[in-house]
């Protein structure tokens, strides 16, 4: 009782979900390398796709926020390597050159927005179908947990070497209530982790294996 | 031959799209028209395979044979597949135009979290002679071969039943780690795959 009138009185709490301060945040002139730029918006834009695909697969709103986020990071990334580029321009032959790479952070960011689009396929509630296309693809998505007997516990993902090892790209990686997406060579995997993956059937087997600590070694 | 259904294309326009850009990304990196015209291909071919899925959900619906909600899954995915394909198709463009590529360009392709890579099969090398099935390079090295170039023949998307032959160029896209395993597998330096 106490607690509705406390809410009535202040309103109701929200946390502002990251893409949204993303998108809020003041644009400020930071000056950032074109190649740097340009190597985030590729990446992004790889990944990104993925994280899509996730979202409607596993049906999880958390992976679609995540989305929304990198799109919101994109449109931010497109706009700062437009300024840099017409800063870096001095001539004619200048300015040629630097529109092909406009032109290649323009495809980036589409890709972004397409995902973005995907996204939105959450509200279809349409699974089966989806899942039925997917379990074809020649690359798919999978969901795979961490046992406590397995060897991956406690050492980092480079250590493993489990994409040169099993192909299988980790794209997100989920402990309790936290993610970590897009992890990195440093990052560590723990017990109970849920990774979700992108690779083939025969990569997912050795993974999974590995993962139940069925398999001792990746090779 | 058995008909394509529906799910078929457009699961054919989900993987060629996403080969697509790593094609055009390649095209970059190697300054190769070759693979650039081919992603021009490539969109046709989408562009056609869209125009056919959206036609034949319609009429499936109409027949009573699929839902709407199924019908509307299957455009949905076919449009991603399109827009990506449509952003391979203006990357490929930059590398065709008559104009000298920015050198961040291909600074920008080689330092991302995937890598591409381009390699020579020597005559000695395991890889000789046998299908990409029995190889499973993609699962046991990382790198998933997007291309190769067979004397002046070349292949986009080769399937599990591609046979590598000495000489052919290699194209791959993998984690940086992968990339020095298979060169030193085309190259002849290891047989351990």
């Amino acid at each position: 009782m106490i607690e509705k009138k406390r809410r009535n009185l202040i309103g109701r709490f929200q946390k502002m979900p990251k893409w949204k301060k993303e998108e809020f945040s003041e644009i400020e002139y930071e000056p950032t390398p074109v190649k740097d730029l340009l190597t985030e918006m590729k990446d992004i834009s790889e990944l990104i796709i993925d994280l899509a695909y996730s979202a409607v697969l596993f049906d999880n709103e958390e992976i679609a926020e995540e989305v929304k986020y990198l799109e919101v990071r994109m449109d931010k990334l497109n706009y700062d390597i437009r300024i840099m580029a017409m800063m870096a321009a001095r001539t004619k032959e200048d300015a040629e050159q630097l529109a092909g790479i406009l032109q290649v952070a323009q495809a980036a960011e589409k890709i972004s927005n397409t995902a973005g689009d995907i996204v939105l396929m959450l509200k279809d509630k349409n699974r089966p179908t989806l899942s039925r296309i997917f379990s074809k693809a020649d690359e798919k998505i999978f969901r795979i947990k961490i046992f406590a007997n397995s060897k991956a516990c406690k050492q980092k993902i480079g250590y493993l070497k489990i994409e040169s090892e099993t192909g299988m790209r980790i794209i997100a990686i989920r402990r309790n209530d936290i993610w970590i997406f897009n992890p990195q060579s440093d990052a560590v995997l723990m017990v109970n982790d849920w990774l979700i993956t992108r690779g083939t059937d025969e990569g997912y087997e050795d993974l999974d294996k590995f993962l139940k600590g069925k398999l001792k070694v990746l090779e | 031959m058995k008909k394509k259904t529906s799910e078929d294309i457009v699961l054919e326009i989900k993987d060629k799209s996403e080969l697509m850009v790593d094609l055009a990304y390649s095209s970059l990196l190697y300054d190769n028209k070759i693979i650039a015209k081919e992603v021009y291909d490539l969109e046709n071919l989408i562009d056609n395979l869209f125009g056919k899925i959206q036609r034949e959900s319609l009429e499936d619906v109409q027949k009573g044979k699929l839902t709407v909600n199924a019908a509307l899954t299957l455009m949905r995915l076919a449009q991603a597949g399109e827009e990506i394909a449509d952003a391979a198709r203006e990357i490929a463009d930059v590398e065709l135009r008559d104009v000298e590529l920015h050198p961040i360009l291909k600074m920008s392709v080689q330092e991302s979290d995937e890598v591409l890579t381009k390699t020579q099969v020597d005559s000695r090398s395991i890889l000789c002679g046998k299908t990409l099935g029995k190889l499973k390079l993609g699962s046991e090295t990382g790198m998933m071969i997007i291309a190769m170039r067979h004397k002046n023949k070349w292949l986009y998307g080769p399937n599990k039943n591609t046979k590598i032959d000495p000489g052919d160029i290699l194209f791959a896209k993998g984690p940086e780690d992968g990339e020095r395993h298979l060169i030193n597998l085309a190259n002849a330096e290891t047989d351990e795959i």
